[in-house]
């Protein structure tokens, strides 16, 4: 659990750093290394930040929904309820939306660069949608 | 498959959240077992059962579907 913490945390510095080499060099980067420096950064301030939120928010609750959230992660039905989620949601396709992602970073193309995360969210939200579907069948 | 969850848990004053914490399910795996919409996994089954102090085959009732 706290090795678990301790690497998000450090992705969360390595993506506020790569966001302070954007504002301290800016210009000065060559072509293509703001967009990637800011989106890599975004990213991991994203993954590492809500893994040390999630716990924090989680302190908040009283012990018995606490415990039943905990149970959750590992119970038979709610992994059952995610994998067909999954599966129906062509879940494996998202990490191929993250090519185009970063290559438009690099290129700097702005209209790619909205698009893309654009599709992302679409595409999880379909992963959430088919999530409540199969809560309701299961 | 139906099984006799419910009606153990009920006989035995039992709530679904105990039964749930002793087999390590959320309360909401028991309440999909009690209404047929989930089976259980052999390992889940396995746990139930023994919770019961009975066997497998007492506690699931497996019904052959007809073609």
């Amino acid at each position: 659990m706290n090795k678990k913490i301790l690497l998000s945390a450090l992705a969360a510095a390595v993506g506020l750093v790569l966001f302070g080499v954007v504002l301290i060099l800016g210009e000065q980067l060559p072509v293509g290394g703001v967009g990637l420096c800011s989106g890599l950064g975004g990213a991991l301030i994203g993954l590492g930040g809500g893994r040390i939120l999630l716990p924090l928010l989680m302190r908040g609750m009283s012990p018995e929904d606490r415990k039943e959230v905990e149970r959750a992660e590992r119970d038979e039905r709610s992994v059952a309820i995610r994998t067909r989620a999954a599966q129906d949601s062509w879940y494996w396709s998202l990490y191929l939306l993250w090519i185009p992602f970063i290559i438009s970073m690099v290129r700097g193309e702005l209209l790619w660069m909205v698009l893309c995360p654009v599709v992302i969210v679409l595409h999880c939200a379909f992963y959430l949608f088919h999530m409540y579907r199969w809560s309701k069948k299961l | 498959m139906t099984n006799r969850i419910a009606e153990l848990r009920k006989e035995r004053r039992i709530s679904q959240a105990e039964l749930a914490d002793a087999v390590d399910v959320t309360r909401q795996t028991i309440i999909s077992l009690e209404n047929g919409r989930y089976n259980a996994s052999l390992l889940l089954a396995h746990k139930i059962a023994r919770y019961f102090g009975l066997t497998i085959e007492e506690v699931f009732l497996f019904e052959e579907e007809s073609e």
